[in-house]
């Protein structure tokens, strides 16, 4: 077995903060966070074979990642949080003015969303991954990541009271019939 | 072939946007919010446990090439 080359090492001692952000946005909790990166770090290490050089590490360890958070979750016990199952509460925030939007109300927004939409929103609006990466992260199609980033957004506004952002009024408005449509 | 539909897919959906961009670009307060929430964390100081274990993993393995 090749050891693990110096190169490998030092990659993933600079993905380490990427990997703690995604842990925390899947979590919600750092202490959490930080097991679960910690765990990502072990695995990368024991199966780095099979990362072939020039291809995106970032996105091949945050696959791990995403593996470790929900395999734990199952073996918690855990239901896994189906975003087409649930209803998600509506907590009341305060209007946002435009632009004034409080971080503290944004996390606790994000927080109502369901794991997948999360995930799918944090990959695409803040990680940088594309549709194709966050897809193969997921390990589901690209319209699936499309159609949760485009319910999280949605339900982000309606959570955040943001108006004014959708251009296309028929749009929101069928959005939001579909989106309480059933419950 | 599939970079070509991908460019295809990607200039009908910024036809259909109109330009407005992206849905999640620095034009959207969500794209903004969320952007803003992950730097905020990646920007975090990474305690030093995960260096050590790097360093105990690296110890761990087996000494190769090692004459």
């Amino acid at each position: 077995m090749p050891a693990v080359s110096q190169g490998f090492k030092t990659d993933l001692l600079g993905a380490i903060p990427s990997l703690r952000a995604f842990a925390v946005s899947l979590t919600q909790n750092a202490d959490k966070a930080d097991d679960l990166v910690q765990e990502t770090l072990v695995k990368a290490w024991d199966k780095h074979e099979s990362f072939q050089p020039g291809t995106n590490l970032k996105a091949w360890l945050f696959t791990i990642l995403r593996n470790e958070f929900y395999s734990q979750m199952r073996k918690r016990g855990r239901e896994v949080q189906d975003s087409d199952g649930i209803m998600t509460a509506r907590l009341a925030v305060h209007p946002a003015q435009h632009g004034q939007l409080d971080l503290k109300d944004f996390r606790g927004a994000l927080e109502q969303l369901p794991e997948d939409q999360r995930e799918a929103i944090i990959l695409i609006g803040a990680s940088g991954f594309s549709y194709e990466e966050a897809a193969e992260i997921c390990g589901c199609a690209v319209g699936t990541i499309k159609s949760r980033v485009s319910r999280a957004r949605t339900r982000l506004q309606e959570i955040l009271k943001i108006s004014g952002e959708d251009e296309y009024g028929p749009d929101a408005i069928s959005a939001q019939v579909t989106g309480t449509a059933g419950h | 072939m599939k970079d070509m539909t991908k460019d295809i897919l990607a200039g009908a959906e910024g036809r259909r946007r109109n330009g407005v961009g992206d849905p999640l670009g620095a034009n959207s307060e969500i794209g903004r919010k969320l952007k803003q929430y992950y730097d905020e964390l990646v920007s975090d100081d990474v305690p030093d446990r995960f260096a050590q274990l790097l360093s105990q993993l690296e110890q761990a393995e087996p000494a190769q090439k090692k004459d």
